[in-house]
């Protein structure tokens, strides 16, 4: 083989190298050499059979050049296209750059130091600002602001129907959210909140990224918590979406203090810096998903996660590869890159010697005694 | 039995700190095991019960520890734990032959215990270890996981509170093994309650 590769050393000889190595016509048809000059008389079994094979050959080794010079246009036309393609991304990338700096002139935290305009109306603006390099490294960070908002948007004041156009997330993640609605819907939030609630009140698309993107647990945990807290933490959000407490006073239910209602955990503050929110705040008979349950349901089980066969590696950890599992002997040994986690990242070879000398001391003990009874009871039978 | 075969041995101080750290490390053992081995189905004790309690018990233990610590160099306690010369080495020697075989014939104890000598070299050297070299490691690592922002923050691409917590898992089990052997030589009195009674009520019978 090295010697191959040393003598096609020009890329048009290795390509029609493998173009042969693929291409070899199998040695049932090669009896034949008529077989591929389809119009060509099948040979006779008579004296002029070899002149017919002559004929053949050769129309065979101009098909097979033909083919190969087609096979080469071939690829030649796809680099191209690839590099096309390439320019085409560059292009575009360009395009989507341009279009959302002119969203970014004014709906950024920057805009507003030197105002790009006087009749800005500031105080519906301050709602309606996106941090540009968040959008960027976020999922949808490489798409058109117009992609998702539509039309309307490009003179200002902006068109009054132009909200009526922001795209339905569906429009782009239609079998997603046909997996999640039914999990949503039998969800505290689908329940008790109100109409307002929807995918981007906890997934901000100008932010999210999915967890599989993280290298880092702590980054998804913190992502992710951050989701919740954006309500759960401010009376300000959690009044926009909260239900009437009680229908004769209408009053709107009171954000619940999370350090009071949690105040049966362990270790709450370090809870919430290392796992989510919906690592127990979803069904643990099921699969980590959309049901979002409130305190009556939520897990407080703490082996779920605190014993050998942790919830969170089908939890949180379930994006970080399988291939850590076992590193030094631990179970759980993804889950120990970021966390010890008692009960859970345990290392039964060493649990077995603690284990094995435990009981020989009590099993050592044990029978020093009983053998110091049988002696004391042997001595005082011979005195007697 | 009469009077003259009892000596007062063991100070009031030491028979209430004895008393309180048997109580503490029994709970600390039970919860530790419990958070240890946290497996559904067979749980001694729930499971953030367990941990509530070890944190309180701990605490209180390194209180103890403390008061220990400090009450033996105010009163002269420690000497006790520093065998006395000379050949201490024979002495724990002859002390294990005891143990081995001296026992099982009846042979009388090697040690004489003396109000300036309350343990037999063994057993000084034994609790000097325990209490000087055992039990800080658990329970400086017991606090530092109390308190995990001490710890190192990534050790051998692992979570560096992974040391930490092995430390005080092992120096625990071997605090677990000492009592077991501490409880079973508290039966190596005179009878076999002798040296329990001491331990409530200070009176070494000989």
């Amino acid at each position: 083989m090295k010697s191959v590769c040393q003598d096609f050393s020009a890329p048009v000889v290795w390509l029609y190298f493998l173009y042969n190595r693929f291409t070899q016509v199998p040695e049932i048809i090669q009896i034949n050499p008529g077989f591929l000059t389809l119009d060509a008389p099948k040979p006779a079994i008579s004296e002029n059979t070899s002149r017919w094979d002559y004929h053949a050959i050769g129309m065979r080794k101009i098909l097979k050049a033909l083919t190969f010079f087609t096979f080469l246009i071939l690829i030649a036309g796809s680099g191209s296209v690839l590099a096309q393609t390439d320019k085409g991304d560059l292009a575009l990338a360009e395009e989507v750059r341009k279009a959302n700096k002119e969203c970014e002139s004014c709906h950024t935290e920057d805009a507003l130091v030197e105002l790009p305009r006087d009749d800005l109306d500031l105080a519906r603006l301050k709602d309606l600002l996106v941090d540009p390099h968040k959008y960027k490294g976020s999922n949808h960070g490489h798409m058109m602001c117009s992609e998702c908002h539509g039309d309307g948007y490009s003179a200002y004041p902006h068109d009054k129907k132009a909200p009526e156009s922001l795209a339905a997330c569906d429009e782009c993640h239609a079998s997603k959210v046909l997996k999640v609605e039914p999990q949503f819907d039998i969800s505290i939030h689908a329940n008790i909140v109100t109409d307002a609630f929807s995918c981007s009140s906890c997934h901000d698309p100008h932010i999210a990224l999915i967890a599989k993107k993280f290298t880092d647990v702590r980054m998804v945990v913190a992502q992710d918590n951050h989701m919740c807290l954006h309500c759960h933490d401010s009376d300000l959000v959690f009044a926009q979406y909260a239900p009437p407490d009680n229908e004769k006073s209408g009053l709107k239910k009171v954000r619940p203090n999370l350090i009071s209602i949690h105040k049966w955990l362990p270790n709450a503050a370090l809870h919430w810096e290392n796992v989510r929110c919906v690592d127990c705040h979803t069904p643990f008979s099921k699969k980590l998903s959309h049901e979002i349950v409130g305190k009556d349901k939520a897990e407080r089980n703490c082996i779920a996660c605190h014993s050998k066969n942790s919830e969170l590696a089908t939890r949180l950890y379930r994006q970080m590869g399988l291939e850590q599992e076992k590193k030094y002997g631990f179970d759980n040994s993804a889950i120990l890159a970021n966390s010890y986690v008692i009960g859970a990242t345990r290392h039964p070879l060493l649990d077995g010697i603690v284990l094995i000398m435990t009981i020989v001391t009590l099993g050592g003990v044990l029978a020093h005694g009983a053998f110091r009874l049988i002696a004391a009871f042997s001595r005082r039978r011979k005195s007697k | 039995m009469s009077k003259n075969q009892r000596m007062y041995l063991v100070p009031f101080w030491v028979r209430v700190w004895h008393g309180i750290n048997a109580v503490l490390i029994l709970v600390l053992t039970v919860t530790g095991i419990s958070l240890h081995f946290a497996d559904p189905g067979r749980m001694l004790v729930e499971f953030s019960l367990a941990a509530r309690i070890h944190d309180i018990a701990g605490v209180l233990l390194v209180a103890a520890y403390t008061f220990f610590v400090l009450a033996n160099i105010v009163t002269g306690n420690w000497s006790q734990y520093v065998p006395a010369t000379p050949n201490v080495f024979a002495r724990c020697m002859a002390q294990a032959k005891y143990y081995a075989v001296g026992i099982f014939r009846g042979e009388t104890h090697p040690h004489k215990t003396t109000a300036e000598a309350r343990y037999n070299p063994l057993a000084a050297v034994t609790y000097w270890a325990v209490m000087y070299l055992l039990m800080p490691v658990v329970l400086v690592s017991g606090l530092v996981f109390m308190f995990p922002q001490f710890a190192p923050d990534r050790i051998f691409g692992m979570d560096g509170l992974l040391p930490i917590a092995m430390l005080h898992y092992l120096s625990g089990a071997v605090v677990v093994m000492f009592m077991i052997a501490h409880i079973y030589l508290g039966t190596m009195g005179k009878r076999f309650s002798s040296l329990y009674r001491m331990m409530i009520n200070g009176w070494y019978e000989h």
